[in-house]
């Protein structure tokens, strides 16, 4: 199960009603808006809770997500690339994030960068089609994934602070 | 294709979303900490909140509470101040000054907060309730707005009177505040009530009519018009209105011109208590006289010093009780006549009760008792209690003086012994007297007074005095007057009773010398008697001589023994007459007396049991020198004189004798003296006897008739049968008898 702190956010993630995939023409387009005003309701509530991690852009279609997502430890922000794409399935799927510049460097990964989600996420996931968004599977998937790896990878200097210029 | 148009425009929406700026913020416990770690660094100055969940600043604080205050509506307790705020009360207090610094309309009173707005407010509420009620009091508001009543009087009513409170202070009573208007109503009730009232009347009544409080009443009093008066300015002052003021004073002054007094009750029962200086104030210019109940002018004391006047110069009396009006006591008579009586002319009155009684009248009185005081005096002294009295004074005086006059007394005694008897009763006498005046003057407290004798009863006095007064009408006085000459009269009485006294005293005295004389030559006269019959005596037979001689002592010289033993029982002041006394009784008698005495009357008494003249001759000389008396010379003359004489008498009772035997006695003796010029001295008994030695002198016939005569004498005294026979023979030879006796002559006489 997800922590009490991801539970919170979860709860104040709008959910969605629209089960449609990005085939489904007419309806994708509704599953779309409802999306988008679900991640905009999500990252107001991040900002003003002083928790904002991420940033995400979508192509034309909102079929592929791309982004960045940031880590704070020890007063240092690490940031990382963010990607993926909505699988054909979706929502009965959920979406496969990637973080590439973390390949091989850790091993909660599969190949090509996608982040090993937690035994929970896809029964929860399952569960809640077609509520759950692509802000959900931000806060529930790459969110306790960052608060879990990045630490340890820190530790192992696998990840180094790169002085960010500009 | 709308649809993609919301999309793009939803995408550049969230694109907006994510790079507006995010929020800074701080977790609870950061905060926390930080602030912990500002407060000790002393960086940061803050309040916590009671229930520790918020801090504040002073500032905050401060404008809190100012807040606060607003809006409770400028009053608030600080206790409540901290439960709003929730600051602990401590913080409250420490930061109340910086309120109150910062703000000069807020003030701090009794824990609470009050600014200028409830001042005002408070002032403009004081002012409606004044304004309703006429006055107020600022302890009523006090109570009302639970607030000091320092701070009310200073903060709210004082600063604000005539500005928003419209109304005066009591200059008197400065916590009471009043409208102009309710003054001006509470004078014109006074007014009204006091022009109404015409008699004393006591202010709690007044006010309790008019309702109105004694301090307003007695502040507004002086500001009302002036209709009377005040007795005081206290709670249980009287009004006295002036027209009851001056109808009262009309009245006394009215009184005392018609009557020329006043009585205190009079004034008491007008109303007036202080009497005593309100007459002194209204009668400022009289001559008065203040007595004990009354007040009187001059002209009393003067009318009664009149009276008295003419009472001592018409020599009777006044009643002053009668002349003097009805009201005055008995003090104030008293008074009056203290003031009145001079000295002379107390000298000439007797004050009895009210009365005036002049001496003159009195002396009246007195002289009518005289009268009866000297009939009394004497009776007194004829009945002996005088002298029984003048013995007692003696007695008890000597008690009392004894130590005194013991030296004086030893003196006056040696003196009496060596003067003359006679003299002695005098000074006996003086002593007595002049211890009776010592008794008077020397001793006035002691109790002998009391024993003073009365002369006069207090009844017999009343009876004499009670007519004339009764017919004057004052019967009152019989008791006084009698009272007040009782003891003059009685003293009188006892100066006569003493001259009296005196007088007897004298003849007494005069007797008593007479008496010592008489007795000296009875005395000598028996006792030549005596001697006579002892010479005819030794005439006869021995054995006749011895029962003769027994005899003449058994009688003459017994009663010679008695006359000196009365006379020395007298001189002694003894009362014991010694006339039928036993020898064992005169020796003890004569034991009792003096030693001077004693010793020669001893044996003197002794003789007359002895068997000789010559014996009791000689006492009886030794007797009578003790006795101051003496026994003249022997004169042969006047022995035959005496003989003679006896001789004579003897016949004389002889013919005047009808006594059958006592005539053959008197013959007997007759006969005998006729015979022997000699005198004898013999009983009943020895006439046998003596008629046998007169056998020689007689003739046959005369011898034979009186023995015969005898025989029956005999025969009449045994009382036989034949007793009444003899003493009709006795009766015829008794001429017989007396004849031989008268005419028996000496027959040696004849014979020459």
């Amino acid at each position: 199960m997800v922590d009490e702190g991801t539970r919170k956010t979860l709860s104040n993630i709008q959910l969605l009603k629209t089960k449609a995939g990005p085939r489904d023409k007419e309806l994708w387009v509704e599953r779309l808006k409802e999306e988008y005003q679900s991640l905009i309701k999500y990252v107001q509530n991040n900002k003003e809770q002083d928790n904002d991690w991420f940033r995400l852009d979508s192509n034309k279609e909102g079929t592929r997500w791309f982004g960045k997502c940031w880590y704070i430890h020890d007063l240092l922000k690490y940031e990382f690339d963010v990607e993926f794409g909505i699988p054909v399935t979706y929502p009965s799927t959920a979406p496969e994030i990637a973080l590439p510049e973390l390949d091989g460097k850790t091993a909660k990964m599969y190949r090509g960068g996608k982040i090993c989600l937690s035994d929970h996420f896809k029964p929860l996931w399952a569960r809640n089609v077609p509520k759950f968004g692509i802000g959900h599977a931000m806060a529930l998937g790459l969110g306790p994934w960052l608060a879990v790896e990045i630490p340890d990878l820190i530790a192992k200097g696998v990840i180094t602070y790169k002085e960010k210029t500009g | 294709m709308a649809d993609w148009e919301e999309v793009k425009r939803l995408a550049a929406d969230f694109q907006k979303v994510q790079l507006s700026s995010t929020t800074q913020r701080l977790s609870e416990r950061n905060c926390i900490e930080i602030i912990t770690w500002l407060v000790d660094k002393k960086l940061l100055d803050l309040i916590f909140t009671s229930d520790g969940k918020e801090y504040l600043t002073p500032n905050k604080l401060v404008n809190e509470i100012r807040g606060e205050l607003y809006d409770s509506g400028g009053r608030i307790n600080l206790v409540e101040l901290s439960k709003v705020i929730g600051v602990d009360l401590a913080h409250i207090n420490s930061h109340i000054h910086e309120v109150l610094k910062g703000n000069k309309d807020i003030q701090l009173v009794l824990g609470q907060l009050i600014d200028t707005s409830y001042i005002m407010r408070i002032a403009g509420e004081i002012n409606e309730k004044l304004a309703q009620q006429g006055q107020i009091n600022v302890s009523d508001l006090t109570l009302q707005y639970d607030l000091p009543a320092e701070f009310l009087q200073q903060q709210v009513l004082e600063k604000n009177l005539g500005k928003l409170i419209f109304g005066q202070q009591d200059p008197n009573e400065p916590r009471i505040f009043f409208t102009e208007s309710f003054i001006a109503r509470s004078k014109a009730k006074i007014r009204g009530s006091l022009s109404g009232i015409t008699k004393p009347t006591p202010v709690a009544s007044i006010l309790s009519q008019i309702d109105i409080s004694d301090k307003l009443f007695f502040s507004l009093f002086d500001q009302t018009v002036m209709y009377g008066t005040l007795t005081s300015r206290m709670a249980g002052a009287q009004y006295i209105p002036n027209v009851y003021a001056r109808s009262q004073n009309e009245w006394v002054n009215n009184f005392y011109k018609q009557n020329s007094y006043i009585e205190f009750d009079a004034l008491t029962r007008l109303g007036i208590s202080d009497y005593k200086s309100y007459i002194k104030k209204q009668l400022a210019n009289d001559d008065i006289l203040f007595l004990n109940s009354c007040v009187v002018s001059k002209n009393i004391p003067d009318r009664i010093e009149a009276d008295i006047d003419e009472c001592i110069s018409s020599k009777s009396y006044v009643d002053l009780q009668s002349t003097l009006p009805s009201v005055f006591n008995t003090t104030d008579i008293q008074l009056i006549l203290d003031k009145v009586l001079t000295s002379p002319k107390q000298q000439q009155t007797i004050i009895i009760d009210s009365f005036v009684v002049s001496k003159a009248f009195v002396e009246k009185l007195s002289s009518d008792c005289m009268e009866l005081v000297k009939e009394k005096a004497n009776a007194t002294v004829e009945s002996g209690k005088y002298q029984q009295y003048q013995i007692e004074l003696q007695a008890s005086h000597t008690r009392t003086h004894k130590s005194d006059d013991v030296e004086e007394k030893v003196d006056k005694r040696e003196e009496r012994r060596k003067k003359p008897q006679a003299v002695k009763v005098e000074e006996v006498l003086k002593s007595s007297k002049s211890g009776n005046k010592n008794v008077d003057n020397d001793d006035i407290d002691v109790p002998e007074k009391k024993t003073v004798l009365k002369i006069v009863t207090a009844d017999d006095i009343r009876d004499i005095i009670g007519i004339p007064l009764e017919e004057e009408g004052i019967e009152d006085l019989i008791e006084p007057i009698t009272d007040y000459l009782l003891p003059k009269l009685n003293e009188q009485g006892l100066e006569l009773a003493a001259n009296i006294y005196a007088a007897t005293v004298a003849d007494k005295t005069a007797t008593r010398r007479q008496t010592h004389n008489e007795l000296q030559n009875k005395l000598n006269a028996l006792i030549s008697d005596v001697r006579l019959f002892e010479k005819g005596i030794k005439l006869l037979s021995a054995e006749l001589q011895l029962q003769l001689i027994k005899y003449l002592l058994k009688t003459l010289c017994t009663d010679i023994v008695t006359e000196i033993l009365n006379y020395l029982s007298a001189e002694q002041n003894s009362t014991v007459i010694t006339d039928n006394f036993t020898n064992d009784q005169r020796v003890k008698f004569v034991n009792d007396l003096p030693a001077e005495y004693k010793s020669s009357l001893l044996i003197l008494v002794k003789s007359l049991s002895g068997q000789s003249i010559d014996d009791f001759m000689s006492a009886a000389e030794g007797g009578l020198t003790a006795c101051s008396m003496i026994i003249k010379k022997i004169d042969k003359k006047k022995d035959r004189l005496i003989i003679l004489n006896h001789k004579h008498q003897l016949l004389e009772q002889l013919n005047t004798c009808e006594d059958l035997t006592l005539v053959l006695h008197l013959a007997t003796l007759v006969i005998f003296t006729t015979a022997t010029q000699c005198m004898i001295h013999a009983s009943g008994k020895h006439v046998s006897a003596l008629l046998s030695f007169l056998k020689q002198y007689l003739t046959e016939e005369q011898y034979s008739e009186l023995t015969s005569y005898h025989d029956f004498v005999t025969l009449m005294l045994s009382g036989g049968s034949e007793a009444e026979s003899a003493k009709e023979k006795l009766k015829e030879k008794v001429s017989t008898v007396k004849n031989i006796a008268n005419e028996f002559k000496k027959p040696g006489a004849e014979k020459l």
